[in-house]
Parts: C-alpha cells; sequence; structure tokens
C-alpha cells in the first residue's frame, strides 16, 4: 500500500505531479474548446433555419460530415492535413521559415468542429421551442430581425438548450482523452505512460477514472445550478 | 512598382541565402520518440524521457556537435508528425521496413534484436509454426512488423492487434490471448517481471528480410539526405569505437547488434 502510494506521490519517485499536469492539460482543452464550439454551433443551428437554400445546405453538409466523422480522424485532418495546407500556402507566398499549428490548438479545433456539430441540433431543437408568436409580437413592436434575436430569443435559449448542451460538455470531456495521438500529453497519455513503466494498471488507470469522474461530477453540480439559475423566471406553482 | 520588385527580390534572395546556409550546417534537430518502449526509451516518474536511444542519440548529438531536442509522440502517427515537421528524426525502436521506406528515409541500423513468441504457462509444445497456431488467439501491436508477420503467415490464426505493446501483454495474462509475439527485449521485461506467474518464451522465430527489413534504424523525410549521412556516419563511428556498445551495455544485458 505504501509502495502505491509512493508511485502517486509529488517529485521525482512518484507520478503525482504528471498525472496533474495531465489532467491540467484534459480540462484546460475542454475548457477552452467549449465557448468556441458552442459559438459556432450556434451559427450553424441558425443557418439550419435560414431562408437561404444555399445557408441550409452548407449546414447539413457540415452537421452531416462532423457527426459522421470518428473525432480521431478529425483530429488527425486538422493536425496534419491543415498542417500540410498551411505549409503549403506559406511557402506558396515565399515566405522564409515556416508557420506551425501548436498541437493545443489543432486539438481545441478538431474537438471544437466536433461540439459544434453536435450542439447545433441542441440549438436547433431549442430554437423551434421558442413559439412564433413571440417573434410575430416583436415584429409587432418594430424590433429588427437582429433585435428580435438579440433581446427577445437568446435569452430564453440558454434555458432550453443547457440539458442538452451540458450533455455535450461530459462528451467532450472524456474525447480529450484522444489528443495524446497528436504529442499533446493529456491525462490518458500520462496514465498510459506511467502504466508502461510502473507496470501497475490498475493503480493508474483507477486514479485516471476517478480523476474523470470528478471531473464529470463536479461540471454536473455546476450544470444544474446554472440549469436553476436558467428557469428561474419560471418557478411557479409548487414547482421550485 | 520597380520599388516593389526589387523589395521581393531583395526577401527572396534573403530567404534563398537562409535556405543555403541551412543545408551546410545542421546545428539543431528535433527528435521524435513514443516514450512508451522500454528500455528503448520511456518516460519516467521525474516527467523526463529515458531509455537507451535517449542517452544513444544524445551521445551522437555531443559528437555532430549538434543541438538535440525531444518530442514524445504516440506511436500512431509518429510518421506524418514527421512529414510534417513536428520533428526532423524518429529515433523509437522503428525497423527500417520497405513499406515505411516508401514514405521516409532511414540511416545505418543501430539496433538488431530477436523476436519471440511468448504464452501463457499451459502451453508446452515449443512447437510456433503457423499449422501449430491455427485457430489460436495470438496478439501484437498494431502499425508494426510484428503484426504484419502475424498477416502474412498466420492467417488461420484469430489476430489481435492492440495500440500499445502493453495492452497486448495484459490481454495474454488475463487469458484473452493464446500468444504475444514482439520484440524479444520488450517481452523480457514482461516475462521477468509482470507477467512472472503466467506467462513464459516459447521460441524466437526466423526474420523474415521481406517484413522484418535490416533492422533498427533513424527515419527522416527523404528530402533531408544531409541529415541522414550524417546520423549514418556519426551511428557508423559509435559502432566502431565503441561508443554504442558502452551505452547499450548500460540498458541491455546481451548484445543488441545480433546476427
Amino acid at each position: 500500500m505504501e509502495q502505491l502510494l509512493l508511485l502517486l506521490s509529488w517529485g521525482d519517485k512518484g507520478w503525482g505531479d504528471e498525472l496533474a499536469a495531465g489532467a491540467a492539460i484534459t480540462i484546460s482543452l475542454a475548457l477552452a474548446t467549449l465557448p468556441f464550439g458552442l459559438a459556432f454551433g450556434l451559427v450553424i443551428a441558425l443557418m439550419h433555419r435560414a431562408n437561404s437554400k444555399i445557408l441550409r445546405g452548407i449546414a447539413t453538409i457540415y452537421t452531416t460530415i462532423f457527426r459522421g466523422l470518428p473525432e480521431l480522424l478529425t483530429l488527425y485532418l486538422v493536425y496534419f492535413g491543415l498542417q500540410i495546407g498551411i505549409q503549403k500556402t506559406w511557402a506558396a507566398f515565399g515566405l522564409p521559415g515556416r508557420l506551425d499549428m501548436p498541437a493545443f490548438v489543432a486539438g481545441m479545433i478538431a474537438l471544437g468542429l466536433v461540439l459544434a456539430a453536435f450542439s447545433s441540433e441542441v440549438w436547433v431543437g431549442a430554437l423551434n421551442s421558442i413559439s412564433r408568436g413571440q417573434r410575430e409580437g416583436a415584429f409587432a413592436l418594430g424590433l429588427s430581425k437582429r433585435q428580435t434575436f438579440r433581446f427577445v430569443i437568446l435569452p430564453q435559449l440558454f434555458r432550453v438548450a443547457l440539458p442538452g448542451l451540458g450533455n455535450n460538455w461530459m462528451v467532450l470531456l472524456k474525447e480529450t482523452s484522444l489528443v495524446s495521438v497528436i504529442a499533446l500529453p493529456d491525462l490518458m497519455f500520462w496514465t498510459g505512460r506511467a502504466n508502461v513503466v510502473t507496470k501497475e494498471p490498475f493503480l493508474f488507470f483507477g486514479v485516471a477514472c476517478l480523476i474523470y469522474l470528478l471531473f464529470s461530477v463536479s461540471s454536473a453540480a455546476g450544470l444544474s445550478a446554472l440549469e436553476r439559475r436558467f428557469s428561474r423566471g419560471f418557478a411557479a406553482g409548487g414547482r421550485r | 512598382m520597380k520599388r516593389l520588385f526589387r523589395t521581393f527580390a531583395t526577401v527572396a534572395l534573403l530567404a534563398g541565402s537562409a535556405a543555403l546556409a541551412h543545408a551546410q550546417q545542421i546545428t539543431e534537430i528535433k527528435i521524435g520518440t513514443e516514450g512508451a518502449y522500454p528500455p528503448f526509451n520511456n518516460l519516467n516518474a521525474k516527467g523526463e524521457l529515458e531509455g537507451f536511444e535517449i542517452d544513444y542519440v544524445n551521445a551522437l548529438c555531443a559528437k555532430m556537435k549538434v543541438k538535440c531536442t525531444w518530442v514524445a509522440q504516440d506511436w500512431d502517427g509518429i510518421i506524418p508528425a514527421l512529414l510534417t515537421k513536428k520533428y526532423d528524426v524518429i529515433a523509437a525502436g522503428m525497423n527500417a521496413t520497405d513499406e515505411r521506406k516508401k514514405r521516409v528515409d532511414f540511416t545505418t541500423v543501430y539496433s538488431r534484436t530477436p523476436i519471440s513468441f511468448i504464452a501463457g504457462k499451459s502451453v508446452t509444445s515449443p512447437d510456433i509454426s503457423p499449422a501449430a497456431l491455427k485457430g489460436k488467439n495470438i496478439g501484437a501491436q498494431g502499425s508494426t512488423i510484428h503484426a504484419n508477420y502475424l498477416e502474412k503467415y498466420y492467417k488461420d490464426s484469430n489476430i489481435k492487434l492492440y495500440p500499445t505493446q502493453e495492452e497486448a501483454n495484459l490481454d495474454l495474462k488475463n487469458g484473452r490471448l493464446d500468444y504475444v509475439i514482439a520484440d524479444k527485449l520488450a517481452l523480457n521485461d514482461f516475462v521477468s517481471g509482470q507477467g512472472k506467474d503466467c506467462c513464459k518464451f516459447v521460441a524466437d522465430i526466423k526474420r523474415d528480410p521481406a517484413i522484418h527489413g535490416p533492422g533498427v534504424a533513424m527515419a527522416v523525410r527523404k528530402e533531408d539526405t544531409a541529415l541522414r549521412d550524417m546520423l549514418s556516419k556519426a551511428i557508423e563511428e559509435s559502432i566502431k569505437d565503441g561508443t554504442h556498445k558502452k551505452v547499450a551495455d548500460k540498458w541491455f544485458t546481451i548484445s543488441i547488434l545480433a546476427d
């Protein structure tokens, strides 16, 4: 038992600090991806409901592709494919040296693209749930389309979308475990490396399980707090 | 217009001369490795890379008077990352196979180790012919020469491929596999440690040059011929002057430049 604790200790003898560094990368990657993925997802959702056939077409193609591709493939496409594209463009302009996309950014873009595709469906559902009468009412009051969205639709949107988006967040948190293939040392990367050296798979995979669970339990708590806040105008009649 | 042209010409000249200088003198090399293949290369509890390849290549770098930095990259994607210039050299226990030579160039071989089958203790026959292993579950790490070897000769066996060697070993231990094939050195670690109670060596295989290639070498991009020749020369010298043996003896009990 003491030996196992030593393996998890901080410093040069134990893997505690490495695992913590990995967990920090996991959570910061997920947090950095979230706003960009959700905002992009909302844009795709608005395109889905646009009048223009072309915009609707683009949105459909986008969600079809990025919901269909395995996340690992998307990651490869962004990290390797996009990198080659950037280098070719860089060289075509005759610029000296080279432009490098850091693995963290590549991971953010790839996971963000996938998150956008999945969350756009949640946004569409939320947008559909807001009754037509509200838009007509806003129109009657003389609000422009932009104002209607900003002041009438958006504030209500979060309340409806939150449970679905919470799901998307949980999935994103787990998908970050794929990023070690692009040389980003996340929690799974360090867990695997520690296991290879110490031959204690149950200890390290067990600890990784606990850390992932800790992340998801605390985000579940955060999410229900958010849900309460966004629903505060709706609590009435014995339902709190 | 004329001025614009002149600016362009100057920029082009500068870029050209920079490229020329780079070709003449290599002063810095970025090396990619897996960091999950002890005792060749692995990450330790300090969060640092260690192993034969780390010590050996660092010794070569010191001799060549170049600055070497390391990157740990998962095995899948280790060649694409080289091709997209995330680093310049792969030193990760990689066998110089013909299949890989289509995409990268290899230096002189610096390691050639036996390849073996291991199995559960209940296996008594040393026979590892494809006929004897028909219908058995055999595991190996995917995208390796061992996987290719199984796919060529053991078509009638049940082949299971894993992302890392560790997972194949674990599945042999818990009984999902009957045999595991890999580099003898890597397996020795398992058989004398974690797999002491469950597993044992069965036999070494006969190398198939078409699959196994000449041995382990460093990989570089095809266009980097100067770098390749520089590394090859350093490897040859290190084998002659005993540097290779000195480093190898620190990490291995048997010769890693056999046959």
